[in-house]
């Protein structure tokens, strides 16, 4: 069985994470709310004179390019989670480990060379 | 008494928020609430001591995968009513597919609990492998034993890295213009001109 005192800081942690975006959230609807006078009607609610009403769902066809970059996120991002085993467990592995790792980031090098080299990582 | 409270809460948040992926009516909201199963997986990860397990759910998936999903889902642009209309025609294939994941889940845990997979002991308080918490020990047999597995992950990595840029990047569509300065300043009048003298009558050859 897992020891799960050692998790109360981070039960605290979002205790106060939770309670502060609650207030965030809540107070300035609570406080406009009682302060302010509330009798909206259609005009009120319609597009101020400068804003136009919008023309197309929000849920928009985006460019492609977001994808490859995520995709080139989760690759790099595995390849730092990779990282902390190896760390954690070099006194076990000894050189052998260390030299896969090294393998492992020259293969992913090779990666990121060709990437940059395709200008990928270039918006334009 | 804790522990199974907590375990209890991750596993009805877990199916709860499965059952939503699938009912959400908004493929957005099922992704969102995809990150709470995930979120939630995290937490029955922790409960039975895989502390890297747990770390890499919220790293990976959580950060990555689901993200992942949110661009496919707002790619593609699908129309999800029409695409709800053929619901009844594929809930046979669904079920099938269903079954057989069951099956296999049962299959899995059914050989495990006869003891013909290695994997420990079914309560989870298998002696330590090698070393002293879980993440040295993973670290200890993928680097060790399994080296060539591993190096094997960062080939198709390395493959899905280029497959990614042959199938999405495209060349800058334009030829850009650069100003290049020093052949501007080194242009002179005679190569920009030429002086022609046509016959009366004749047009000019260019």
């Amino acid at each position: 069985m897992v020891d799960l005192t050692q998790y109360l800081p981070i039960l605290l942690f979002l205790g106060v994470a939770v309670g502060l975006s609650a207030l965030f959230v809540f107070l300035p609807m609570g406080v406009s709310r009682l302060t302010g006078a509330h009798n909206p009607d259609a005009e009120k609610l319609s597009e101020y004179e400068c804003g136009f009403p919008a023309f197309e769902e929000p849920r928009d066809r985006f460019d492609v390019r977001f994808y490859l970059i995520a995709i080139l996120f989760i690759v790099f991002d595995l390849e730092a989670a990779f990282l902390f085993p190896w760390a954690v467990s070099l006194d076990l592995t000894g050189w052998p480990g260390w030299i896969t790792m090294m393998t492992f980031l020259v293969e992913l090098l090779i990666g990121l060379a060709y990437v940059w080299k395709k200008g990928a990582l270039d918006w334009e | 008494m804790i522990h199974t409270l907590a375990f209890y809460l991750f596993a009805v948040l877990v199916i709860a928020s499965g059952a939503m992926v699938v009912l959400a009516r908004n493929p957005v909201h099922s992704v969102l609430w995809l990150i709470l199963a995930f979120f939630n997986a995290a937490g029955l990860m922790v409960l039975v001591g895989a502390e890297f397990i747990a770390m890499l759910l919220v790293i990976v998936y959580v950060g990555a995968v689901a993200v992942l999903f949110l661009f496919v889902v707002m790619m593609l642009n699908i129309d999800f009513a029409e695409l709800r209309a053929g619901f009844i025609r594929n809930a046979p294939l669904g079920a099938v597919i269903a079954l057989i994941l069951l099956a296999e889940l049962v299959l899995g845990v059914g050989a495990y609990r006869v003891g013909i997979i290695e994997l420990g002991t079914p309560d989870g308080s298998a002696a330590p492998l090698l070393g002293e918490s879980n993440i040295e020990n993973i670290g200890a047999l993928l680097y060790g034993r399994y080296l060539f597995l591993f190096e094997m992950a960062g080939i198709i990595l390395l493959v899905a890295m280029i497959g990614a840029i042959v199938l999405t990047h495209r060349e800058s569509r334009a030829h850009r213009a650069h100003q290049n300065i020093g052949k501007q300043v080194a242009r002179r009048p005679d190569d920009a001109t030429e002086m022609k003298r046509p016959e009366v009558g004749q047009g000019v050859e260019l």
